[in-house]
Parts: structure tokens; sequence; C-alpha cells
């Protein structure tokens, strides 16, 4: 019998009991015991008199979505995860809602979740209009499905460096889970911790959505913050003026101090938006998202400092703080990196020692990877001296002395 | 019922009450954005957070509800500094040119400026780069200057229930518009304005916003226009019910002749529908005079005002729409009214000037008959001669006389045999008298009097029947459809010619014209003609009518002071009609000439307001007919709506109807009559929703 059918002829009182006696939570960022946080959306709707709708989703501020992994591997499994929490909310109203983007996946879904009751749709969740749903995170339907399957075993699903989604005890700890030998920072859920904060385990630190990556002395964590934040105005919906407007500007500082137009007051700046982000949004995407920057300029000021007073880029990654110089003694004036790039800003014609244009040049590196003496370099210190004109080659050595 | 304290002011409020209403009813101004009254609670603009006690942090209190024991306080440092960022953080992407915006002055992010202090200018700002779009009608929309308050939203979606706008995303900005960016008519877009109403800055903007116009004249123009102001979408909204007692009702408050106003308003209150806009305009007087001729109960009467007799005497001269509405509402007033009419019967310019085939003559009966239950005494076959002398016995007069004589203008051949004047024919042809008219008629004139003359002349058995004007086509007062219809009877229609000479020796041969090159007027206000030479044009007849206008039947021998010896002239043409006499008020065409019927019976309404108030009474002379219940404010979605097409009314073909003196145009019918009903916009449900409340309507609030 499938965990579903069992948990329908067991009925809703033994199946929160059973909820309830094995420990198992609501997980992602609203991590409760589950059946208090069934129980609030309860009376939530009875109180606004209102039909409660179970409704499966990912936390909007989830930009990630490894948590899709179990969608993918056991779709059935979630499904019945998803109308086993709808009985144990007392509801027949149930529905898997997949990001937007995930179209397909959620074709493919439709067929399998019709026996089960379940509609499955693409949207962003609009939280205002699901005030009155028990919202419950994808993964617990997982915990719920495996419970009725007799399978249950607590844990938190973590993907290590963008490695398979694993279900691990809470107590494992993070520094177990990957090796940190080389590491500047690790991203646990929404925010960067230092190496040595995590010796902590995976409950204290919780990555609600699932993530632990390592970044080593090769990422910029400034670069990094960027990107995240600006997956998170790509997926935010907009409707909240603290978390629209808010993440922009926090993009904003991060893209600045890449460019090397960083200032000293965004550390505070970040600080005032961010926080007050966290507590001026009525969904996980502004209350989570602002974390990565918040994390990211508390705890690792150095980086922060490297790129605002001293412009440069630890790391080499931000490209307003690196060089890039054909050595004069040994370009053959192949020509092989002209054709490359992208910007033109590459001087030279056969023979000659070629010539990149600083101020045009976007610092792409093609011309890097083109180059086949290997005579093209990245620098994040200082340029030696270059030919000031078309130079023949082998012959600027000669000119300086 | 719960106790709440803001700011130490105990109030005693409905349990799960929002509490930013709350503080905003009992004085107590909190700032706010997101929030309208007429909205669900959004909270996101976090412009109106409170501290509670109890709790961590700030909360908004526009989604915090009312618990017993509730302390809130709307001022503290920690606050202001919220507010401060939320504002910065929603100027962030706002332009910064608020004295170029149409809404300055009138915009609450403005006023919230004004409030909170200026920005920092510490954040980054940007332009969201949306082009304004003007391509709907009635509707603008500048996406630059929204700042996602969702009050259009709301608006559009929980208040109406009409849900085509909605939040969308153009990538990396959010806005508001429709699927798919539609246009809003293919959006099935009801434009009710709501969104334009609930906006509080520049984003959605009405077009026809006029600083010079007062909001309820721009909101609804049918009624601005209306010389009544009659209640215009009110009644249509009870036709579209089916609901024709309070449509009567409604309509009956305004005016006390709606049935002959029905069969020949002018309507100028259609031409202003913005219907106009979307497809056709509302058929408002078709619909009216559906309601009117449904009113067999008279329910209506039931609430209809009689104030105890006043033992004051008043004669009315003139029993025309002017008199016969003086009469009506003074009678209400308590005031023993007599009119006194020349005519035989009552009805004046409705009854001997319009033909019988717009208006049958027993409607006029009935409406005079209404009147005269509610104890009117009129008095017919009673020329007065000398109205100063009717002071004697009466407290009050008021000359409601119209323009009974036609004016014949100067030209060669003017007064030749077979020259008629238009009051004199029409009358004439009312009475069923002989007019002395010919085989082949020439109108002169384009107004719809001009119209009911060629027309009646086609109907006497005219063999050939030509209506020239100096107006263009384009130009031309009277009405299109009474022009259509004239050509469709065969008459023939010259725009845009002068008047050169009526040719003949003893009698009418015709009439020479010359065609208008230009027609206007010079800055000295004269009209300039220039004709286009070469352009002579004889046209023969044997009879001549002009129609070119009408004056009273006055001399200075009434004793009246007189405008141009034949208009009377009194104190204001609004708000004083006394005139030289005092005692003796005058009202309708005999006061500003040739108009419209309404206008005539709101000059009457006027005038028994004025005498009302001259024998001692307080001049209110409105009533409550109807039911004065609050529409719905949710319209709900309607496919193709802003598209639909007006429902024609049942028209006789022309060979039917042009010889013979019947009613021709039967009105909508009963299927059509509430769907067309239906149509209406609805534009006087925005005047329900609430205005915005800012820290000026909150004298002392300002903060330091």
């Amino acid at each position: 019998m499938g965990a579903y059918a069992k948990a329908k002829e067991l009925g809703r009182e033994a199946v929160l009991e059973k909820i309830d006696s094995l420990g198992i939570c609501e997980t992602g960022v609203y991590r409760e015991k589950m059946t208090d946080h069934l129980k609030a959306a309860e009376e939530a709707a009875a109180k606004e008199g209102e039909e409660l709708c179970l409704v499966a989703a990912l936390n909007n501020a989830d930009t990630d979505c490894v948590f899709l992994e179990l969608v993918k591997k056991d779709p059935e499994k979630i499904i019945e995860g998803c109308a086993i929490a709808a009985i144990a909310a007392g509801t027949e109203k149930a529905a898997l809602v997949l990001p937007e983007k995930e179209e397909e996946l959620a074709a493919s879904l439709r067929e399998k979740a019709a026996p089960y009751g379940v509609e499955v749709r693409n949207e962003f969740i609009n939280i205002r209009r699901n005030a009155c749903n028990a919202l419950i995170h994808l993964a617990a339907c997982a915990d719920l499905a495996d419970a009725f399957n007799d399978c249950y075993v607590p844990g938190i699903y973590v993907s290590v460096n963008g490695g398979e989604l694993q279900k691990l005890p809470e107590e494992k700890k993070i520094s177990e889970l990957a090796d940190l030998s080389e590491a500047k920072a690790v991203q646990v859920g929404y925010r960067y911790f230092t190496a040595e904060e995590c010796e902590a385990s995976l409950g204290q630190l919780y990555p609600a959505n699932g993530m632990i990556r390592v970044l080593t002395q090769k990422d910029c964590i400034v670069d990094d913050t960027q990107k995240k934040l600006h997956q998170s105005r790509t997926q935010s919906c907009g409707k909240c003026v603290f978390c629209r407007e808010g993440l922009i500007q926090l993009e904003f500082m991060q893209t600045e101090i890449t460019a090397g137009r960083g200032k000293g007051e965004f550390a505070d700046l970040t600080k005032e938006i961010g926080e007050a982000m966290c507590y001026s949004t009525p969904c996980s995407m502004g209350q989570q998202c602002a974390g990565i920057a918040l994390s990211a300029m508390g705890k690792f000021p150095d980086e922060y400092e490297a790129h605002i007073k001293k412009k440069s880029c630890p790391a080499g990654v931000c490209k307003a703080f690196i060089r890039i110089y054909v050595d004069p003694s040994d370009c053959t004036g192949c020509g092989d990196c002209l054709d490359v790039c992208p910007k033109n800003c590459i001087e030279g014609k056969p023979k000659y020692i070629h010539m990149i244009d600083e101020i045009d040049c976007d610092r792409c590196g093609k011309c890097v990877e083109a180059c086949e003496e290997e005579c093209i370099h990245i620098t994040t210190g200082k340029v030696p001296k270059l030919p000031d004109r078309l130079t023949k080659v082998g012959k600027f050595k000669k000119k300086r002395h | 019922m719960a106790v709440i304290t803001i700011d130490g002011v105990k109030l005693n409020v409905p349990d799960g009450a929002n509490v930013l209403e709350c503080a905003l009813e009992n004085g107590i101004y909190i700032p706010h954005l997101c929030h309208h009254k007429d909205l669900n609670p959004l909270g996101s603009c976090r412009m109106c957070v409170v501290e509670m006690e109890g709790q961590e942090g700030a909360v908004p209190s526009c989604t915090l509800k009312a618990e017993d024991g509730m302390v809130i306080r709307t001022k503290s440092e920690e606050l202001k500094r919220l507010r401060m960022l939320a504002l910065e953080l929603l100027l962030a992407g706002h332009p910064e040119d608020c004295s170029t915006c149409p809404k300055y002055g009138n915009c609450e992010l403005q006023m919230l400026i004004q409030y909170i202090g200026p920005k920092t200018g510490r954040l980054k700002m940007r332009v969201k780069g949306f082009k304004e779009n003007s391509a709907n009608p009635l509707i603008v929309h500048d996406m630059n200057r929204c700042v996602l308050c969702g009050r259009c939203v709301r608006a559009c979606n929980e208040l109406r229930g009409v849900k085509v706008l909605d939040y969308r995303k153009k990538g990396m900005e959010t806005y508001v518009g429709t699927l798919h960016d539609k246009l809003l008519a293919d959006a099935d877009c009801r434009f009710c304005q709501a969104c334009a109403e609930v906006c509080p800055t520049g984003t959605i903007r009405d077009k026809l916003a006029s600083s010079e116009k007062k909001k309820e004249d721009y909101v609804l123009p049918c009624k601005a226009e209306c010389p009544a102001h009659t209640e215009i979408p009110r009644y249509l909204r009870a036709v579209r019910d089916g609901d024709m007692d309070e449509a009567i009702a409604i309509i009956r408050e305004k005016l006390p002749i709606p049935r002959i106003l029905g069969y020949i308003c002018t309507q100028a209150c259609a031409k202003e529908c913005k219907r106009n806009c979307l497809s056709d305009p509302m058929s408002i007087r078709l619909i009216k005079r559906y309601a009117a001729d449904k009113d067999i109960e008279k329910k209506w009467r039931a609430k209809s005002k009689q104030l105890p007799d006043t033992g004051k005497k008043v004669c009315v001269v003139g029993a025309g729409p002017a008199g016969l509405t003086a009469a009506y509402y003074l009678r209400k007033q308590g005031h023993a009214v007599t009119i006194k009419e020349a005519m035989p019967t009552a009805g004046g310019t409705t009854a001997y000037g319009i033909p019988a085939y717009r208006l049958p003559r027993d409607i006029i009966a009935e409406e005079v008959k209404l009147i005269e239950e509610q104890g009117v005494q009129i008095e017919c076959g009673t020329k007065v001669e000398k109205p100063a002398e009717l002071l004697k016995d009466y407290d009050a007069v008021l000359m409601a006389v119209g323009g009974t004589v036609g004016v014949r203008l100067g030209m060669p051949g003017n007064d030749l045999p077979g020259v008629l004047l238009n009051a004199d024919f029409l009358r004439n042809c009312a009475l069923g008298k002989e007019t002395g008219m010919g085989k082949h008629v020439i109108v002169l004139g384009g107004g719809n009097v001009a119209f009911d003359c060629a027309r009646s002349a086609v109907r006497l058995g005219a063999e050939s029947v030509h209506l020239a004007c100096l107006e263009a086509r384009d130009k031309m007062t009277a009405d299109d459809e009474e022009i259509e219809q004239a050509q469709e009877e065969g008459i023939v229609v010259h725009p845009a010619q002068t008047f050169e000479r009526i040719t003949g020796e003893d009698h009418v041969t015709g009439v020479d014209f010359m065609k208008v090159k230009a027609f206007y007027f010079d800055e000295n206000r004269r009209a300039v003609i220039e004709k286009e030479e070469g352009s002579e044009l004889h046209i023969e007849g044997d009879t001549v009518i002009f129609a070119t206008g009408q004056k009273p039947d006055l001399n200075e021998d009434s004793g009246f002071k007189l405008f141009r010896g034949a208009w009377i002239v009194v104190n204001d043409n609004t708000n004083d009609k006394q005139t030289s006499i005092p005692g003796i008020f005058a009202a309708g065409d005999c006061v500003y000439g040739t108009k419209s019927v309404v206008m005539a019976v709101q000059s009457g309404r006027e005038a028994a307001s004025q005498i009302d108030r001259y024998l001692g009474g307080d001049g209110d002379i409105s009533e409550q007919l109807a039911s004065g219940k609050t529409p719905d404010p949710w319209i709900g979605v309607i496919e193709g709506f802003a598209g639909e097409k007006a429902f024609q009314p049942q028209i006789d073909p022309a060979e039917e109807r042009k010889d013979n003196f019947r009613l021709f145009d039967h009105g909508i019918c009963d299927a059509d009559i509430c769907a067309e009903a239906g149509r209406c916009l609805q534009c006087d449900l925005r005047l329900q929703i609430h205005r915005p409340r800012t820290w000026g309507d909150y004298a002392d609030t300002k903060e330091a």
C-alpha cells in the first residue's frame, strides 16, 4: 500500500499524531514543527472564513532550487507527500507549485498528480494571496511521504559544492562535509560563514535552501555577492518596496565595489537597508536575500577593504582591478589575439608586438586564451613597461637600452 | 469592541478593525501610501509603521488588526528613520521632476516628502525607462512615475472585479499593466477609472482631468452638461437592472416633464458622454424615454414633496416648459399657482413648435395633467397684455412667455407674399390651420426648428423642400439624426450658403444663394462671411420659411426693461431672475433666447426656488424620490465591453413616415433597453471612492 493510501486510511487525527511523534518539521526558511505549522494556517483560514488549501513549494528566496532534484528523482513521492500534508491540514485542496521557469517539469507531473487530487502550477508564491493557505516546503513533502512509507530518517537535505542532494544528520559538522583547507568563505543557506564558523553543525547553521558551497582564494566574495543579489532581483516579484528597491540598492553597491567605485559608507548603508529588509517584507525573498550582503560585508571586511581602499581584488576576479597586457619580449606578432578580441582594442600587424588599448579593453580574457605563445598576462599588480607605439618583434628591449 | 491606545489616546474600536484606519478616523495622522480606505490592506510601502507594546520592531499599522489592550506608538526616532528609509527607497525609482508632473500639488508622494522630509541623496537613483502610454482612450499610463503601491491593481481586481491591471515584470523592472501589454479596450477594461482615482502619483491619469473644472464635472461630463444636472449614470444603472420605478424616480428628482424630454431632448449629455471615446455614446434620451413611458404606477408620488399652503399666490405667464416647471415646484412649496396661457392648450413650444411626429400630443397632455394634479391651475386662451397689473392679484409673477415670434432676416424680398416665419408656420401646422405654404418650399436656417419646418412641409404635401443655411455641414446646430432623417425624406440640404435675395415680383419665385468660403467672427466678434466667387445658386420655390431664430412677443409697452427690444432683462440669468419690475420674475427663452426644453426646465426650477425665497420660503425645491441606495462598486468582467455599439431605436422608413404626422421613432425595444443602459461606464462610481487623507487634513501633526 502506498504512503498516501495508508495516510488516507488512518484519517487526519492519526496522521497528525504520527507526524508529531516522528518530530517532522516544516523545512526551508520557516522551520518549525509541522503540526504547529499546519495548525497556525488552519486558524488563520478559519479567522478569515476562507477555505484552506495546502500549497507545497520552494521558498520564494530560493534561487538555486537544489530541492527540485527531489521532484525530478521521485516525483510520485513528492506528490504523495503533498497529498498527505493536505490530509494533515484537513483540506482536500492541494497544489504543488514549482518556480515559474520550471514549466516543463510541471507539465510532466500533472498526469501523475491528478489521481492524488494535487494541482501542479508554476508561480512565484504571492504571500498575500496565500495568507489563508498552508504553505509547506517541497522537502517536507519528501519527509511526509517517507514517514508513511515507514522509512523516515530525521536529517537535513544538503548539496555540497553542487553535488548530489543528500540527507544528513543534524549533528554533522559542516567542516566534515567539505574540504575547508582552501576555504575563504562558505555559503551555508542564504549566508556566508567563515571557515571557523563551519565547525558548527548542520542544525546550527541550517542551510534552508540546501546549499553548502566553499569559496576559495580564487573566488571573490564581492563578485559572488553581487551575482547572488542579481539572481534574487531577477526572481523577486517586485511588489514590496523594501525587497524590490532594497535589492536594487544592495546590488548596486556590490557592483560599484567590484567596479572599483566602492565607497566607505556602503557598509553602513548595506547594513541599514539589509536589516530593514529582513523585517519589512512579508516573504522569504525579502527576508533572506539581504543576508548574503549582510554576512559578506559583516564577516569579510578585509575583502571589502581591499576592493574599496586598496583598489584590488584579492582573487583577481573583479575585472576593474586586473590588467591584461602583451609581454613585449615574448610576442611573435602572430595576430591570434587580434582576431578574437570582441572590442577590437588590440593593435598590431604581422611581426610587430601587439598592444592592448587599456581604455577599451573590458578584460574579457579571450586574448589570453587565444595566445599560443602564452605571452598575454593577467595581473592584479603592476604592468611592466610596454611599447607606446608599434614596434617590430625583438626590437623593444633594444630600444629601451 | 476593543479598547486600544494610540499615542496615549484611548479609542473604542471594533474588534479586528484596521489600526491605521482607527488612527486616521480619530484625528491621529500616520503617514501612508499603499493604504487606501476603500481597498484591502497590502502593507508593502511600510510608510505606516508603528510600534506596538509587547512586540519587537516596527509593524505596518494598515495590516494590524485591533485587539483589546493594544498600546501603539506612532512616533519615535526609530519609526522616523524607517519611514525615511522607506521613502528614500520609493524615490530611488521615481523621477525627480515634480514641477513638470501633471499631478503636481495633488500628489500623495509629494505630500509625504513634505511630511517626512527630503531624501538624503545617499541612494542610487534610476530611471525605469518606460514610455508614457497615451494609446488608450480616457486613461494615460506613465509607469516611470509608478511607485508600485498596488492601489490600482487592488481597485481593478478587488474593488471592481474587472481584473485588467496586474503587476508585470519586464526585464528587472516590475510595473503595472495589462496581460501582454494589450490595449485597455482589448483587455476588457470597463473604463471606470477607479485606477486613476486611487493612483497617488501621476502614473495613471484621467485624460479629461482639468484644474479648471470641478472634479465632479470632468468625472461626470453627462451630468455636468445637462442643464438640469440630471443624475444620468444613476438612472441608467436602474434601467440596466430593470428597475424602471427607481429610474423614473431619479429622473423626476430633476425633471418634472421627463416624458416630453424623453422624446425631444437635445441631449447635450450624450455629446459629452465618455463613451464617445470608445464606441457610440449612451442613448441617454431614449433610455429616459423608455423609463418615462413605463411609468404607469407612478410610485415616486409616494415620496413627492408637498409643503402646506402658504397662502401666497403666484401667477405664471406661459405654460411652456419653463412655466410648467416653475409652477409645479412653486405649488409643491405650498403656494397657490395659476398659469395663464395664451394658446388653447398648455405645452408652449413643445405643443406649438415641435411637430407631433416627434412628440405626440397625448404625451404633453399627460405631463400637464400631472402638474395640474399637483394643484396648479392652468387658464388657457388667456393672453396677458399688462403683466405689471397681475401684481394686484398675485404676490409674485413669473414671465415664461418663450420666443413665439419668428425673426425675418433683412434681405431683398423678405416680405413678398409666400414668405413665412418658422413660429407661425409651425403653430398653424400644430393647430391644423392653413399655413399659406405652396408646393415648393425653401427653408432658411440650420437648426432643429428649421428641420421641424422642412419636415412638416414634406408632411403637408410640399413637392420639393430645400433647406439652406450659413453654417457648414459639421457646424449645423441641428442634431445629426434630424439632418439624416430629413434627407431620407427627400429634403435637399444646402449648407454653407449666404442668402442673397428672395426673388419674385409679386410673389416668391425662389432664392439666390452664394457659397460661403469662410465664416468666422473677427476680433470685434462681428460675423465675417467670405463668399466664393462665381458660386451663385438659384433655387426656385414658391414658399420661403425663415427659420433663423425666434424672439419673445414683447415690446416696451410691457413695462419691462428689455434687451434688444424683445428679451426680458433680469438681475442675473442664474441666481436672480427678478425683472425690472419688483415681484415679477422671468425664466426660459424669453430671457436668454432660443435654447432647449431642458434648459427651460432648469430655468423654471431656478425661478421657482427664487420666487419661493422671495415669498418667504427656504427656496429648497429638492426632493428625494429614489431609494438613494449605494450602487455596487463591483462591476465585474464584460467581454468586449469597450467596443459595444449602441442599440438602435426602431424607426419607420421614410416612405411610411413622410406623409403623416404620426410618431415614427418607436424607441429602443424592451429586449434591448437593459443592455443599452448596461453600456454605461458608470463614471459616477468613481465619486464613491474616498479621497486620500494627507497630513494637511490633520492640522498640527507635522513632524518636527
